[in-house]
């Protein structure tokens, strides 16, 4: 096989020699032979083949072979004819290759670990070659250095090494937090569900906001103390208590609508000029106010504007029993403000106390709602 | 680089007039051209092509051309005449 890539044509036309001519121009033609009055055999590179072949065709000659020879062709050839071949053959190799290392690592079964920590440790002293993996050795690894697994196992399935970890349970002695559930809020209590800790209460006991209701620890039978997380639902009767107040006389202070106006002029908070009616208001409240007058002057030139409105008392008598209902639903408004989340108002009542201008209602709505609160959550 | 063509037209006194083609046949099987023009007759027994104010023939058996390039041609075969008209 020629090393040089050629390609040889033979054609078929007339006036040959011209468009030889025109192929010499672009390309070195070789071993030129006319076979006939209308055919010739000649060959040119392989590389430029295609320059000739348009130039040929555009001359309107038949081209009734070409065939190309030499290695460079050869190996074009492979390129393009064989090149899904060598691609696949390429991609099994390259597969080959990574299929003996690890690429990926899974963890499973850890809660309070970090896999980013175990798989870092994995990585950091074990190689990642399948061949070099010793599974049990990271197993053994593993429950050395992590003092919360108790158990593991390492397996590899495909290019993923799987490590199944299990930790270790904690104990109830010193599990959870071991705080008091206390009183939300004064009630008597109605209901009891212990889950763990000990009562120091019961139904019917009245507790005020922060006493103790159950304590997170218990007393076994050898009468020594052990911790436990104090759980328990405790229901309870609630007072939420509202009041109002009535006067059978009172004084109401009203604006007359007379008004006085002073004007002062200040700089630097001193007062440079000043314009003041006379203030002859036995009662009187005011207002006043601070203007910029210049806006583009640095100096703060201000303008206090003071407005004195007379004022005027007028005595209201009032009898309680004609507002009676208006003030016992006050009263029980501000109750029921004091209602949060409860299951359901039980009973609801006021009572009126006199004194010697005035009448109190005090309104108790009692609802039922938990009053247990453990305070660790 | 040593060109001969070119030695031997400068020991010549009088070499104007030279530059238009060369042509070298050698032992009468080759024939190798510079400075041609284009092809003119292809044949096996009939090679013409154009120089500068002139047409070489050649005439002989079996002609082919080894090479054609834009200036250059290379003439093979049985090489009996060559004339310039």
């Amino acid at each position: 096989m020629k090393w040089k890539a050629q390609t040889t044509f033979q054609i078929h036309g007339l006036n040959q020699e011209k468009t030889l001519n025109e192929l010499a121009k672009i390309v070195t033609l070789e071993k030129v032979c006319r076979e006939s009055k209308t055919d010739t055999i000649f060959e040119c590179p392989y590389l430029k083949h295609k320059k000739v072949e348009k130039l040929l065709k555009s001359k309107g000659f038949q081209i009734v072979s070409m065939r190309h020879e030499g290695i460079l062709w050869k190996l074009q050839k492979i390129a393009t004819s064989y090149g899904l071949v060598l691609g696949v053959a390429v991609f099994f190799i390259l597969q080959l290759v990574a299929s003996q290392f690890v690429v990926q690592y899974e963890i499973t079964g850890v809660d309070k670990q970090s896999q980013v920590e175990i798989t870092s440790f994995v990585k950091k002293n074990f190689p990642n070659k399948k061949s070099a993996i010793d599974t049990k050795q990271i197993e053994i690894s593993l429950m050395e250095n992590f003092d919360s697994i108790s158990f593991a196992s390492c397996m590899i399935k495909g290019q993923t090494l799987l490590v199944n970890i299990k930790e270790k349970l904690l104990p109830n002695e010193i599990y959870g937090q071991f705080k008091p559930i206390v009183a939300r809020s004064d009630a008597k209590i109605s209901q009891i569900n212990l889950v763990s800790g000990t009562l120091t209460v019961k139904v019917g006991d009245f507790v005020r906001m922060g006493d103790v209701l159950v304590e997170p620890f218990v007393v076994d039978s050898s009468g020594s103390i052990k911790k436990v997380e104090a759980k328990a639902e405790i229901m309870g009767e609630v007072y939420n208590l509202g009041e109002s107040q009535h006067f059978s006389s009172r004084v109401e202070v009203s604006r007359t609508g007379k008004t006085i106006v002073q004007n002062s002029v200040l700089l630097f908070g001193l007062e440079i000029y000043t314009f003041k009616e006379e203030n002859n208001f036995k009662l009187f409240e005011t207002e006043s106010e601070d203007i910029n007058l210049i806006k583009n002057l640095p100096l703060p030139f201000k303008l206090k504007k003071t407005t004195f409105f007379e004022l005027q008392e007028k005595t209201i008598e009032s009898n309680f029993e004609d507002v009676k209902d208006e003030f016992i639903e006050k009263a029980r408004q501000k109750a029921l403000q004091n209602v949060e989340n409860c299951d359901k108002i039980i009973e609801e009542f006021y009572t009126l106390r006199h004194q010697s201008n005035a009448t109190f209602v005090d309104y108790c709505i009692v609802t039922k709602e938990p009053i247990g609160v453990f305070e660790g959550v | 680089m040593f060109n001969f063509l070119e030695e031997i037209k400068e020991n010549l006194k009088d070499s104007a007039g030279l530059d238009s083609f060369n042509l070298i046949n050698l032992s009468g099987k080759l024939l190798y051209v510079e400075g041609h023009l284009g092809l003119v007759t292809l044949s096996k027994e009939i090679i013409s092509f154009k120089v500068k104010k002139a047409i070489v023939i050649v005439e002989g058996e079996n002609l082919t051309l080894a090479e054609l390039s834009n200036n250059t041609i290379k003439i093979c075969g049985k090489i009996k005449k060559v004339e310039e008209i």
